[in-house]
């Protein structure tokens, strides 16, 4: 009965993900399998932990555009520091973070210091980061292979990014409901002038949150690179619309002042699912962005009728 | 009529000649090398050997790069073409990013007395008749490289194998050539190609469409992927499941990150289409046009196949 009663806010979209799990199970050969399971558990990671930075984003009424170039950077960087610098794992992989939480810092600090909307500065960041992502690799794909790999070695028989994946989720959940902070961000994105007279400070809030974005980024674009083995200048483009649809399929208000990190992680996974299915069954290509924009704004709808129901 | 199309012509040609901006020194003619995407590993080197080679040949020629954003931003493309006839250069190499959104820009561009090349992705010959325009291609013959690298993975297999095939973005006509000639080396082996599906060029992408069908099609033998970025995909996807040495991979394109898996025998076999020369290729062709050393014609360029050590 507990578990019924906390599942109860996820029912839409786990019957939206238990609807797809079924019809690929019916329509493939070989959808229900371990090796699915194991392949959705290498494949997610990094859009995990990008859409669980974008929630924080959209909580606090910003967005960030910039996450999938920053993604691509800090890809960059770690591969060129390993293949080219030849540095140790942990230290390419802190010069990783650290570019992402520059990244965000800048984000962040501009558009609370001039207080310029944070979609054209995030913009800005777009063309910055891959542009950046560019020049560091001299638009070249870094190949570390093994040195790398390690991070989507398997623990327990899924890949060591998804449990840290996991993790993150469930620590950024309980940031979110268990602490001051998250009652921060939650008032900051809710009303900024009511927070600020509550004794919040608003800009302090949302810089924490756009470097939490891109710290959460650059640790999408390692987790990439652990799972393809190889640093690709372009990856990462067109994230922020997947981690965009993953949020905003969970629930989370593009206005701001409402949102949960475990819908968003289910929002990831009806994604992912869908991607994988209909790659499994041979759909076009044109047919599957078809389908998967279908599927996104049914979810949507679906969401929308559970909160009525409340 | 004649002395009327004269007349134009002469005036056009004083116009040209009147907008060039003084030099000083012997006139060279100048090359414009337009581009697609400078994001691409494959352009910056193509664009790398045609600076190359202008440093060489410095007393022949003047060169200006340019290239556009990401392969898909056609309008700037047609921009550049038109800043570059603004600009009075005397010859344009072209990488179209679409072969017929070009074509009416291509005309006008030879309409001014501009040399056109065409090279890396060949304008549609139908679109080109269309508005009355031929232009040169210099260039690669995708199919019958992928055709050579497909090959390769045939005499590995045996009849009826299973084999399926991680394709470029599908409107390009590199990406259908390439899945064409695949499809060819696969036929005629009389192996079963048991699906087709874009990896969009990308890592990610072509990682995600080999993983479903590793699953999908069990019995799978090889992957055919129409670039090394999309084999390193594969590669890890392979990896993943298992299935290291059960399931060859192809790619094409013969980028520096796939050395190491072709050292390794992770990957089979790609193409080389000489990237660097591609566009040297065609700055040749535009200056013996230019010069009155050849006339237009289009010319195959070499694509060899690079088999795992």
């Amino acid at each position: 009965m507990r578990l019924l009663v906390l599942l109860r806010p996820y029912a839409a979209l786990l019957a939206v993900l238990g609807g797809l799990v079924v019809l690929f199970g019916a329509l493939s050969n070989h959808f229900l399998s371990p090796l699915t399971l194991r392949t959705l558990a290498g494949q997610i990671p990094p859009l995990v932990v990008v859409s669980v930075g974008m929630t924080f984003v959209l909580i606090i009424a910003g967005i960030d555009l910039s996450v999938g170039a920053v993604v691509g950077l800090s890809s960059a960087v770690m591969g060129v520091l390993m293949v080219q610098a030849g540095w140790s794992l942990p230290l390419s992989l802190a010069g990783a973070l650290l570019a992402g939480a520059a990244c965000g810092a800048i984000n962040g600090g501009i558009s609370v210091r001039w207080r310029i909307p944070s979609f054209i500065v995030t913009l800005g960041m777009l063309e910055m980061a891959r542009g950046g992502a560019y020049l560091v690799t001299n638009s070249q794909t870094q190949y570390v292979g093994a040195g790398v790999q390690v991070l989507s070695a398997p623990v327990a028989g899924l890949p060591f990014a998804f449990w840290m994946a996991l993790a993150v989720v469930a620590v950024a959940q309980v940031v979110l409901t268990r602490t001051v902070f998250g009652r921060h961000m939650l008032a900051t994105g809710g009303n900024r002038e009511a927070a600020r007279l509550a004794g919040v400070t608003p800009g302090r809030v949302e810089f924490a949150v756009f470097v939490i974005a891109g710290l959460l980024s650059a640790l999408g674009g390692v987790f990439q690179m652990g799972y393809l083995g190889s640093a690709d200048p372009n990856a990462g483009i067109g994230m922020e619309l997947a981690a965009i649809a993953a949020v905003v399929i969970g629930g989370t208000s593009l206005m701001g002042g409402q949102g949960s990190v475990i819908a968003t992680f289910l929002g990831v996974l009806i994604i992912a699912v869908l991607q994988l299915g209909l790659a499994q069954l041979g759909v076009s290509e044109p047919m599957k962005r078809v389908v998967t924009g279908g599927v996104i704004v049914i979810a949507v709808i679906a969401d929308v009728y559970r909160r009525k129901g409340d | 009529m004649h002395v009327l199309r004269t007349v134009v012509l002469l005036t056009l040609l004083f116009m040209a000649v009147g907008c060039r901006p003084a030099t000083e020194g012997p006139e060279r003619p100048t090359v414009a090398l337009v581009m697609k995407s400078l994001a691409n590993e494959f352009f910056v080197t193509m664009a790398d050997g045609a600076r190359a080679h202008q440093a060489d040949n410095a007393a022949t020629y003047e060169l200006i790069v340019n290239g556009i954003k990401d392969e898909s931003d056609l309008s700037q493309q047609v921009a550049l073409v038109e800043q570059m006839m603004a600009r009075g250069v005397d010859a344009i190499v072209l990488a179209p990013a679409d072969s017929r959104a070009l074509v009416p820009i291509v005309k006008r561009a030879q309409d001014a007395g501009i040399t056109v090349i065409n090279i890396d992705n060949k304008l549609d010959a139908a679109t080109l008749a269309d508005v009355g325009a031929s232009v040169p291609f210099v260039g690669p013959d995708n199919r019958a490289g992928a055709r050579a690298v497909g090959e390769v993975v045939a005499a590995e297999l045996a009849q009826g194998d299973e084999v399926a095939i991680i394709g470029g973005i599908p409107t390009a006509f590199n990406a259908q050539q390439r899945q064409a000639g695949f499809e060819d080396a696969m036929q005629a082996a009389g192996i079963d190609v048991v699906s087709v599906q874009s990896g969009s060029w990308e890592q990610a992408k072509g990682n995600q469409v080999a993983a479903a069908l590793l699953s999908e099609h069990p019995n799978l033998k090889a992957l055919l992927c129409s670039n090394d970025n999309m084999a390193l995909g594969a590669a890890a996807a392979v990896q993943q499941a298992g299935k290291t040495g059960e399931v060859l991979i192809a790619g094409f394109d013969n980028i520096s990150a796939i050395q190491r898996l072709l050292a390794d025998g992770q990957v089979i076999a790609t193409a080389d289409q000489h990237g660097d020369q591609l566009a040297v290729y065609g700055i040749e062709a535009a200056l013996q046009i230019i010069t009155g050393a050849a006339a237009p014609a289009d010319q195959q360029t070499p694509v060899d196949v690079v088999l795992a050590d």
